[in-house]
């Protein structure tokens, strides 16, 4: 009697055991196939139509196709990158926005980056890196108020936490032991990402004067976070307009080269910065 | 027998979910490829030269050229072209899809890399990759696909911006208004080996062309 009752106590110990175990293996088996679900693209394909076109276009073409330029136009493929097409850039402003691409790249070759590589080569690449640093630091209103906006605020604790320890034990931001021995990550946001995250569109492709691609949101955008960043409010007029400068040929001066290869991998290369910077915004609006 | 076989039940559902050979094999070719290719970068002793031989002799097998240069102009345009053309087309685009690459990774300066976990998106693979460098991080993505050949990288996201697509659509631009000779002339003049001066001179940026003489060409 004893003993059964012993077994009978295992057995159902067990069962639970075995009930929560297939529970959890379902509900971790079903994890996956969510995210994949949410991941994967929502498009029908009307195959038959596709086939026919297919057909024609092969019977159009030469009869001898070598393995390597076969026709057959994947649907998967040719589906992905139209599905992008649709999100193509409004761009009324072609001519204007040509001629100001021009003008901002001989701006950058003329003028910022031989003072960039003079200034690079005074001041070695720690220094920057830190002023860098410092600069990012300050902007940190501009980052909580958006990732709040955004009502992100996990990430809003995240940069809170950064500042704090970045302005006390990085001194005032030159250092980042935030990101470095905490792995604390910084969480960009700015107004333009904020509008875009509650579905407004980026309007027309717009080329800015020294502040290079935009787009009618995110210049619009850059409005609200003037009134945020704390340098804007330093007295002398001049100084705001020279610290800023500063700033921003620092930045450039750590990143000499990479709008040249840019450049050199481009057919053209008007279109090649539109659509990078379109797909940029998409990707940081997603995140 | 009821428990065991709800806890093979288990397994098996379990099983599926996790024991997926191709993200384990996909992650593993490209782990190898990449580290191989960091090696070489790192060497003081070889030549420039040598090294981007080796680096392209490593990293050619993972990318099927032939693929992107057949979904850069995509369906609109590449069923149109004759034999001679898509090969005139398909060297060239090919030729400087590879210097791109090479010269993406000149720029490298011990960034460290942290792989992410394959996901499956439909039937391809995403492999997100993270470059971490000094003051910034840099998200990549490739994209791999079955082929006959095995898994094999059809495009690459980098923060976000797919290569294709913006070969696509500059691709794009130039065939709508001219021919298929006017791109693999431009795909030609294609300075990869540029100096510091702009390139833009080359590109004919503005509407109507008018040349604007550069001041102070560095070499």
């Amino acid at each position: 009697m004893k003993l059964r009752r012993v077994i009978q106590k295992n057995c159902i110990y067990s069962k639970q055991k075995i009930i929560t175990f297939f529970i959890t293996a379902a509900f971790f088996s079903f994890i996956p196939s969510f995210i994949y679900a949410d991941y994967a693209s929502e498009h029908e394909i009307d195959k038959n139509v596709e086939k026919k076109q297919l057909d024609i276009n092969k019977k159009l073409s030469e009869p001898e196709i070598t393995e390597e330029f076969d026709d057959d136009f994947d649907d998967e493929f040719e589906d992905e990158f139209e599905e992008n097409a649709d999100l193509k850039v409004f761009d009324p402003l072609s001519g204007y926005n040509r001629f100001m691409t021009v003008c901002n790249d001989k701006l950058y070759f003329w003028a910022l980056k031989p003072a960039a590589k003079g200034y690079s080569f005074v001041v070695p690449e720690p220094g920057r890196l830190a002023i860098n640093r410092c600069f990012l630091n300050i902007m940190f209103p501009v980052r909580l108020a958006n990732n709040l906006l955004q009502l992100k605020f996990k990430n809003a604790g995240i940069e809170t936490l950064r500042f704090g320890i970045n302005t006390t034990i990085g001194i005032l931001g030159f250092g980042d032991p935030a990101q470095s021995r905490l792995k604390l990550k910084p969480c960009p946001e700015d107004f333009g990402q904020t509008l875009g995250h509650y579905g407004m569109g980026s309007g027309f492709y717009m080329v800015l004067p020294f502040f290079g691609p935009s787009n009618l949101r995110d210049a619009m955008g850059k409005i609200p976070d003037y009134f945020l960043n704390p340098v804007n409010y330093i007295e002398e007029g001049y100084a705001v307009m020279s610290i800023k400068a500063y700033g921003g040929f620092n930045s450039i001066s750590l990143h000499i080269g990479a709008y040249e290869s840019l450049q050199k991998g481009a057919v053209d290369f008007y279109i090649l910065l539109r659509d990078s910077y379109e797909q940029n915004r998409i990707m940081k609006i997603k995140e | 027998m009821k428990a065991f076989f709800s806890f093979f039940l288990c397994l098996l559902i379990v099983g599926t979910v996790f024991a997926d050979d191709d993200i384990d094999y996909v992650e593993k070719l490209i782990k190898t490829k990449l580290d191989a290719m960091i090696l070489i970068l790192e060497k003081d002793d070889i030549t420039q030269q040598e090294k981007e031989s080796r680096i392209i002799e490593i990293i050619s097998p993972l990318f099927d050229f032939s693929k992107m240069a057949k979904l850069a102009l995509g369906k609109r345009y590449w069923p149109g072209l004759s034999k001679k053309e898509k090969k005139e087309y398909s060297d060239i685009f090919i030729k400087r899809l590879k210097e791109s690459y090479v010269n993406k990774f000149n720029l490298y300066t011990d960034e460290k890399i942290n792989y992410k976990t394959p996901l499956r998106v439909k039937k391809k693979i995403h492999f997100p990759i993270e470059l971490i460098s000094k003051d910034h991080s840099v998200t990549m993505l490739c994209k791999l696909y079955k082929s006959k050949k095995g898994w094999i990288i059809y495009d690459a996201e980098v923060q976000g911006v797919s290569v294709i697509s913006t070969y696509r659509s500059q691709f794009d631009q130039v065939l709508r208004k001219g021919s298929i000779d006017d791109l693999i002339i431009k795909l030609q003049q294609m300075d990869t080996k540029s100096a510091d001066s702009s390139n833009l001179d080359n590109l004919n940026i503005l509407p109507s062309t008018t040349s604007i003489k550069t001041i102070g060409n560095e070499s």
